[in-house]
């Protein structure tokens, strides 16, 4: 196990760093200066090179890394060059907005499919499972700032019961009741599409699950076949369920983009968009290597659980 | 999320759905004050303070700060800070402000003012004319890129030696003196290094800056100490919202109070429900116009550039795309402007053939016509709609033109820059105030560098006549000149004046707008 | 929106079974396609592909066509959908703007499948190449597809180019993680063990025995990666980074109609249809496809 670990430890630590130098290279290739940017166009070659100077833009690529890299140690980030402010608190602040939305959505997507799965395989009707399949497939086939758009019209403006965008004024925990309105929207367009993946996922599992010998066994034993669903088949469906979880974090986070776009919502998404499109250095490596350090980070935790729930795997360090 | 199922439904499996379910309805149960009720307000009674949402298309660009560019830093401007005095929305008539009297000496190149002496900073530090004397320098450094510089910059004597009264001396006479005093803000010298950085803005004016989160939000509060009095409001809350779209939305489902970038087809749609008001601000009116840079090739030649202006479709861009809320002109002035002219305005008519007949001359000549880009904001829907009208226009008289949507702030530097590489399409301001402050100041015009790179002797020396007058002294024979060069160069085609307008809940009362198209928020208050 | 860009997600065993023979394995997947749910997933996106190839014949005007005095008109017969706030016919933009997505979903696809399959087949032979392409494919799989779409633009500008470059970055690592899989599972087989001992060469081995076990998932992958595009390029036409205007493209119609849908309801409809057609069309026959493979 310790061997195994460490060797998706070790693999995970190479593509972030990998991954650093690529994006910061990356980001010095983007056609536009950002010193012309923030000097203006007035400014003189002198202005300029004290503005190239003061951002260390003047350094050798590999100085400028090592320097990044430092800084990104000591969580000092520096200010941004375009975008206002400090980059740490630029980031953190979409970052809180984006983790509350996608965990929300995430949240939704899990129950939702937990219950849908079950039911479609405990009740195992005809019309339950085609009007899931109907929804799932709907679901999985209506783009996601459609489905966002229409949510926005039918329950924010044709019947406003919720409100259209924006992040609650309050905060989110001062009052979790208005907060938890203000998620409803974004969320259930955000968790649609994972909703619909992992209930396919699940139900498919668990119909797996049901044609193991042993709960042909437990059937013959006498145990009613949705308790044999709730309590044993679902708890071994459940582990590869986490897996697929967490390559829906991913997508998620994607989506967050356009979501954030149709509901005003100042998160990670829109913080992307903006840093690129003004060529803010600063902002844009750290979100790009955040990105890489999520997907990182979630892949190894999906290994180290399936590890850790499947022998098979532990010991003979196949992923 | 994906924890176990709770162990007492394992044994009534079929009350896992319904847990489930009841947990979300005790979820809502809870959730008893509705985010959208407590939004809504109706009893029509006057709320005491309050603080104003408004929804605004651009950020503010601290560099930026004193140039009109972004509906954030007006409202920024126009709340921090204070000028000299105030010209009313609809006339050129100055009104006192920090300055309580003013008077101009005979030959039109002294200007003394009396200041008020019960003024403060925001940071408690009181006003006085030195604080005047550091407003027109930092004017007139042409780092600021204010469009007004060249004027600051002709401010050259400063006399402060009574704290609360001030003499400027100029260069030469400045018929637009007062054009000036009323858009520059009183700025506060010790906190400037803090304004660059976007950080503090302290001014005398009736909120105070509290804070920025670039990208998101900007908020103001009241400035109990405001010397025309306390303002109603609590404070302003300005949301950057870059999508008119949401904007609307959002106001429709009262999450703002006052939205300040929509299409007019959104403000026309408002303005049919009861809930919202549109107002709509005359006197502070734009221009939007196509500008040519002069030195690409195809552009040089000014038939081509005339040709272009036979081919805008100036009365379908005010139906269908302004809704109506404009006029359609060729030259930039408003009918009250007294550089108005009738006849020059009428000038360029929708006339395709005309058009033809010049391009298909100049391409006689040796001129050749490539592909041009034409680039404008992609923000505001009303660019995008004309850039099109005038794409599908110009392919007909054989002229091609690729479409260059970009950021409206990448747009600005541009324009600032004199940047554009073929055409661009944008809106200016100023021809509602002094002729000469457009003609000397706006980025497109100013006959010393504009953004079209247009250089021309007899068009700089009719810009410099008007300018070089005392105020109200211009000869009309001047106008009538500089309007004869304006359109012998041709190289910004106007399309329309453009009537401002924004949209607000009816729970907002007495919303003022000054010539600048800065909100006036000191006298606005709520009902409940 | 992005959901399977990364995995398909239904369990199924990658590893086919060797051995199998080929032709009715074939057969099995043709019927699966004429068959049920197949069978509407290849009428769907034959509908959309024969809308998008006849367009221009069957539009009744040219897609940036401004037509004089139709503005916003609602649909009737002489615009079927309606027009724009430009007076363009939108059934006319919307036969055109399917053609940018049959480039984006039958050229840069099969594009992307293609180099994916190629660059995982050669390099997972030697353990080397392995783990550097391994490595290349997670990282640039560790970017969310529209972060990917936001970065790319930034060098290419917007456009159409820049979609299909964007969709071949992101099925690239998707199908050659795939092939990948195949040709690991394919190797520990005994009868390939015992070709190598014989001397074949890997490329034999890689031609006889991987691509022809590898192709029925991805067949499968293919179709996903498919709606994927469709979305991708909707996505991007969103956010301003796809076609330029005035071309139409069923993204762009789409945000143009979601813009005007207070006034203007109708007017997404018909885009939407489409999208929403050729998605499911796509989606049906990956999912009989793959059950078919399972059967």
């Amino acid at each position: 196990m310790t061997r195994y670990l460490l060797s998706r430890l070790g693999s995970a630590l190479l593509v972030t760093a990998l991954a650093s130098v690529g994006i910061f290279a990356l980001i010095r290739l983007v056609p536009g200066d950002p010193v012309s940017v923030l000097a203006g166009p007035d400014a003189t070659a002198e202005s300029r090179a004290a503005i190239r100077a003061e951002l260390g833009l003047d350094r050798p690529f590999w100085s400028q890394y090592v320097h990044w890299i430092g800084d990104l140690a000591r969580l000092d980030l520096g200010p941004s060059y375009k975008l206002g402010g400090d980059v740490g608190s630029l980031i953190s602040d979409g970052a809180l907005n984006t983790v509350v939305l996608t965990l929300f959505a995430l949240v939704l997507a899990a129950a939702g499919a937990i219950v849908a799965s079950t039911a479609a395989v405990v009740w195992d009707k005809r019309w339950l499972n085609s009007l899931l399949s109907a929804v799932n497939t709907a679901a999985v086939a209506v783009p996601t700032f459609a489905t966002a758009l229409v949510l926005v019209l039918v329950f924010a403006v044709r019947f406003p019961v919720l409100p259209a965008g924006g992040t609650p004024p309050a905060g989110f925990f001062s009052q979790p009741d208005i907060a938890l309105q203000y998620l409803i929207l974004p969320g259930l367009a955000l968790a649609l599409p994972a909703w619909a993946a992992l209930t396919r996922f699940l139900t498919e599992s668990l119909r797996t699950e049901l044609r193991q010998p042993y709960v042909t066994t437990a059937r013959a034993l006498g145990i009613p076949r949705r308790r044999i669903v709730l309590t044993q088949a679902l708890r071994n469906a459940l582990p590869a369920t986490v897996t697929v979880l967490g390559l829906q974090l991913g997508s998620l986070l994607g989506g967050a983009i356009l979501v954030e776009a149709v509901f005003a919502w100042p998160g990670l998404g829109r913080l992307v968009e903006q840093g690129i499109s003004s060529r803010d250095y600063p902002v844009v490596q750290v979100l790009l290597l955040l990105s890489v350090v999520v997907f990182v980070l979630t892949q190894l935790v999906g290994d180290l659980i399936h590890a850790w729930l499947d022998p098979r795997v532990r010991l003979n360090g196949v992923s | 999320m994906s924890t176990p199922v709770p162990a007492p439904v394992r044994r009534r499996p079929i009350r896992l759905a319904g847990v489930v379910v009841a947990l979300l309805t005790l979820l809502l149960a809870t959730a008893c004050s509705s985010a959208v009720d407590e939004l809504k307000s109706s009893s029509g009674k006057r709320q005491e303070g309050g603080i104003l949402r408004v929804g605004a298309l651009q950020d503010i660009v601290p560099a930026r700060i004193f140039t009109n560019s972004s509906d954030a830093i007006n409202v920024l401007i126009g709340s921090v800070y204070d000028s000299l005095i105030d010209y009313p929305r609809d006339s050129l008539d100055p009104k006192p402000s920090l300055a309580t009297s003013w008077k101009l000496s005979d030959d039109g190149t002294q200007l003394h003012l009396q200041l008020r002496d019960d003024v403060t900073f925001h940071s408690g530090r009181p006003f006085t004319s030195k604080d005047v004397e550091f407003s027109i320098k930092t004017w007139a450094d042409p780092t600021w890129t204010v469009q007004l510089q060249r004027t600051a910059a002709a401010v050259t004597g400063f006399d402060t030696t009574d704290p609360h009264a001030i003499t400027l001396t100029f260069a030469h006479p400045l018929s637009n003196i007062f054009d000036l005093l009323d858009m520059l803000p009183i700025i506060d010298k010790d906190t400037i290094g803090q304004l660059r950085e976007g950080k503090a803005f302290v001014g005398t004016g009736p909120f105070k800056f509290a804070s920025w989160s670039p990208g998101s939000k900007i908020s103001f509060t009241r400035n109990d100490d405001y010397w025309r009095g306390k303002p109603a409001l609590d404070g302003i809350d300005v949301s950057v919202i870059p999508d008119p779209q949401a904007q609307v939305a959002q106001l429709r489902a009262h999450q703002l109070d006052l939205i300040l970038g929509a299409s007019y087809r959104d403000f026309q749609s408002l303005g049919k429900d009861k809930q919202f008001q549109v107002n709509q601000w005359n006197g502070a009116e734009g221009q939007v116009y196509v500008g040519t840079n002069v030195t690409n090739p195809a552009l040089s030649d000014v038939r081509v550039r005339q040709a272009i202006a036979y081919a805008l479709d100036r009365k379908r861009v005010v139906d269908e795309v302004l809704r109506g809320a404009g006029v359609p002109i060729s030259t930039p002035w408003p009918s009250y402007s007294p550089a108005y002219d009738e006849k020059a305005n009428a000038t360029y008519d929708y006339d395709l053939t005309k058009a033809k007949k010049l391009v298909d001359e100049a391409k006689a000549d040796g001129v050749k016509i490539p592909k041009l880009p034409l680039t404008y904001p992609a923000e505001n829907p009303i660019y995008g709609a004309i850039a099109q009208i005038a794409q599908a226009d110009l392919a007909k008289v054989g002229i091609e033109v690729e479409l260059d949507p970009q950021e409206q702030a990448q747009v600005i530097q541009q324009l600032i820059g004199a940047k554009f590489p073929a055409l661009w399409i944008l809106s200016h301001g100023y021809a509602n105030w002094t002729p000469s402050t457009l003609a000397v100041s706006a980025y497109p015009f100013n006959a010393d560098h504009n953004a079209s790179l247009y250089s021309d002797p007899t068009y700089k020396a009719a810009a410099e006549k008007v300018w070089e007058a005392k105020p109200g002294a211009v000869d009309p024979a001047d106008y009538a000149a500089l309007n004869q060069a304006l359109l012998k160069g041709s190289f910004l085609l106007e399309i329309a004046i453009t009537l401002p307008q924004d949209a607000s809940s009816t729970t907002v009362h007495d919303l003022g707008q000054t010539k600048r198209g800065e909100p006036i928020l000191y006298d606005t208050y709520l009902t409940k | 929106m992005t959901a399977s860009v990364t995995e398909p997600l239904t369990p199924v065993p990658v590893g086919p079974v060797p051995g199998d023979p080929g032709p009715v394995r074939a057969n099995r997947l043709r019927h699966a396609l004429l068959h049920g749910r197949g069978r509407v997933g290849v009428v769907l996106v034959g509908l959309v592909l024969l809308l998008g190839v006849l367009g221009p014949l069957l539009a009744p005007y040219g897609p940036t066509e401004q037509i004089q005095g139709a503005n916003l008109v609602g649909p009737g017969a002489g615009h079927w959908l309606g027009t724009d706030e430009l007076n363009r016919d939108i059934l006319s933009r919307t036969l055109y703007g399917i053609r940018v997505d049959l480039v984006v979903v039958f050229a840069a696809v099969p594009v992307g499948a293609a180099l994916g399959v190629l660059l995982g087949l050669v390099t997972s032979w030697w353990p080397v190449t392995d783990v550097i392409a391994q490595r290349a494919f997670d990282l640039l799989l560790a970017f969310p597809a529209l972060i990917l779409g936001i970065l790319i633009t930034a060098f290419l500008g917007p456009g159409v180019f820049t979609v299909a470059v964007v969709i071949v970055a992101i099925e690239l690592p998707v199908f050659g993680r795939l092939v990948r899989t195949s040709v690991r599972t394919v190797r520990e087989m005994p009868f390939v063990e015992a070709s190598q001992v014989v001397g074949a060469t890997p490329w034999w081995v890689l031609r006889k025995h991987v691509l022809p076990n590898s192709l029925e998932p991805l067949t499968v992958q293919l179709a996903v990666s498919m709606s994927v595009a469709v979305f991708v390029e909707g996505a991007m036409s969103f956010l301003g980074l796809g076609v330029r205007p005035p071309h139409p493209s069923l993204g762009s119609l789409i945000k143009d109609g979601v813009r005007l849908l207070h006034e203007a309801p109708f007017f997404a409809a018909g885009p939407l249809t489409i999208v929403v057609a050729l998605v499911l069309g796509l989606l049906l026959i990956s999912q009989s496809l793959a059950e078919a493979r399972r059967a």
